[in-house]
């Protein structure tokens, strides 16, 4: 199984996007909502992998 | 003559704050109450600020530093027109300082729902360096 792995990246503006691999179903979800705290989410994509069980999902975020 | 001039943020969690001006290397003070600014000149800023940067850390500036929390808790910040003109205490210098406050806030993260850290690592970027946080699922 996949290990599961969450990579967080921060521009020079404290803008940040959230990338996660190895998750499945409301999973990615849940590490999304942790780390994104009171941020407002600008951009959301999901991945191929997303849709062959095992979810994964990339997030960019921007503080409100 | 140089004046105050607010600059908007995003950044409400004092600690962080103070974590993110301390790696950037100052050595912030903290005012829970609220204190005025007064710099060179006369200049001053007389809504309360609760962080300070002391012009003695600001090589060369005219002004101390502040931020002082609006209405709904975030905090703004208040520097000298001058010195953000001519020492680099700009809206760039905010940017690198959401930066470090958003990584602080991250790790703290991290720490409190039991992600296990993997590793810290700065990309080189055309739009500027990012910081990249690994973590795993424990």
């Amino acid at each position: 199984m996949q290990d599961k792995l969450i990579v967080i990246e921060i521009d020079e503006a404290g803008n940040s996007t959230i990338d996660l691999a190895g998750f499945q179903g409301q999973g990615c979800g849940d590490v999304a909502k942790d780390f994104r705290g009171d941020d407002a989410v600008t951009q959301s994509s999901k991945k191929r992998e997303f849709y062959a069980q095992v979810a994964t999902t990339k997030q960019t975020q921007r503080k409100v | 003559m140089s004046q105050y001039e607010e600059l908007t943020t995003t950044m409400s969690d004092q600690q962080y704050l103070v974590e993110a001006l301390t790696e950037l290397g100052y050595k912030p003070e903290v005012q829970p109450e609220g204190t005025s600014l007064r710099g060179y000149g006369g200049v001053a800023w007389n809504r309360p600020v609760q962080v300070t940067i002391p012009r003695d850390q600001l090589r060369g500036a005219l002004a101390p530093i502040g931020f002082g929390r609006d209405a709904t808790g975030v905090f703004q910040a208040v520097i000298d027109d001058l010195d953000r003109q001519y020492l680099g205490l700009d809206q760039a210098w905010l940017g690198r300082v959401a930066q470090a406050y958003k990584e602080k806030q991250t790790m703290a993260v991290a720490r409190s729902k039991g992600y296990v850290f993997r590793g810290r690592e700065v990309v080189q970027t055309p739009q500027g360096p990012r910081v990249q946080l690994r973590f795993a699922v424990r």
